[in-house]
């Protein structure tokens, strides 16, 4: 997929391959913001998604070769960094996500509009949060990140019908954490 | 089984139009649409140093097997053994490398936060030195080590912000080794080691 004019991922990845290794960083670049994000939500903790997402770029990177549809590099993206905050949590409980890590509002003024915003991030974090891994994953790749259900199972492996029944149970929690709330 | 209207999952999957269910449906819409809304909001700051941290670690030869376990068996003694009297010298400073020069020593002027690490290294064969870091974001070719009198020994002094950073060389703009006469190293993300200097503040 190009972006903005720039060469579409099966280019990008065949310069690196040919060994333009800095031709790697316009896949950094291209997907670091999405993916820190997705990252993000998943631990809860910027430092910790920053973290995940370095080693994920750096891992594939090393394995390129096995991007076997170079095209769909950002799904095969999406795969490693979901694998390595999975491995992140499993080495931390749920319970401990640091949820005041999380990144404040990019504009977050000090203004009431600003400030009821962030309050309702807050909310909506916390909720998230209480979602076991997998819904959680769900919830973001569809909703934060606006994948398919078709790209969520190549990202994630499972089934269309599973990652369905995931994302409305996820729905579901925050909509009640929500009216709970209000 | 579902706790909320069916039709609201079928209209954020895109299976029904949202002016096809009531207002009181579409208010649930609404609100999750609003949620995902938050949490996409992008971070307050992007991770500025990420690509460069990342293009560091690629940039950097991943040793073989053979290499590491020859590295392994060799650096040590490399240092130890044959280290030449007037060479201990060089080692001297290099244990002392990473300490600091007070104003009254007649180092440059710095400001309170800032002190002096000078980093030396044995290169013999080397055509060029540099040493990257965390005080660099990791960019090769930034700050040089000379070897003015041509002995092997590479010697950089640079003034930074106190505090703790992790380094390496990059010999012949290529081969990234650590200091092992650092004062400690710490593995890395990627299972290997960086060296550890501690700039403390000149002026106390």
């Amino acid at each position: 997929m190009g972006v903005r004019g720039t060469p579409p991922d099966a280019e990008v990845v065949a310069l690196v391959l040919a060994g333009d290794t800095e031709a790697f960083g316009v896949v950094i670049r291209r997907y670091e913001a999405g993916l820190l994000r997705f990252a993000t939500r998943m631990l809860g903790s910027r430092d910790a998604a920053a973290d995940a997402v370095a080693e994920s770029f750096v891992r594939a990177y090393r394995h390129l070769a096995s991007c076997r549809e170079p095209a769909r590099l950002r799904t095969w993206l999406y795969r490693i960094v979901t694998n390595r905050c999975k491995s992140h949590l499993v080495r931390r409980s749920v319970a401990e996500v640091p949820l005041d890590d999380a990144p404040p509002l990019a504009d977050s003024a000090d203004t009431e509009a600003a400030l009821e915003r962030a309050d309702q991030l807050q909310l909506v974090e916390r909720a998230l949060a209480d979602l076991s891994p997998d819904k959680r994953e769900a919830f973001v790749l569809k909703h934060v990140e606006g994948l398919s259900y078709e790209e969520m199972a190549a990202v994630t492996g499972e089934r269309i019908p599973t990652l369905k029944m995931r994302v409305h149970r996820a729905r579901e929690a925050l909509l009640k954490a929500l009216e709970d709330h209000a | 089984m579902s706790t909320i209207d069916p039709r609201i999952h079928q209209v954020l999957d895109g299976e029904l139009a949202a002016d096809a269910v009531p207002s009181e449906l579409r208010r649930a819409v609404v609100q999750l649409a609003a949620a995902a809304g938050l949490l996409a909001a992008p971070p307050a700051s992007p991770a500025a140093s990420l690509e460069s941290r990342v293009m560091a670690e690629i940039r950097r030869p991943v040793p073989s097997r053979a290499h590491r376990l020859m590295r392994w068996l060799v650096t040590p003694r490399a240092i130890i053994l044959r280290v030449r009297p007037a060479w201990s010298v060089a080692f001297a400073v290099v244990v002392a490398a990473l300490t600091l020069f007070t104003a009254d020593d007649g180092g440059p002027e710095l400001a309170e936060h800032e002190g002096i690490a000078q980093f030396v290294g044995q290169f013999p064969e080397a055509q060029s030195v540099h040493v990257v870091g965390t005080f660099n974001d990791w960019r090769p070719g930034s700050i040089a080590l000379e070897d003015h009198d041509h002995d092997g020994v590479w010697r950089a002094t640079v003034v930074l912000p106190a505090g703790t950073y992790e380094y390496m060389f990059v010999v012949d703009g290529e081969r990234w080794v650590p200091d092992h006469l650092a004062e400690r190293l710490v593995a890395d993300n990627f299972g290997r080691e960086n060296s550890v200097v501690i700039v403390r503040p000149v002026r106390r």
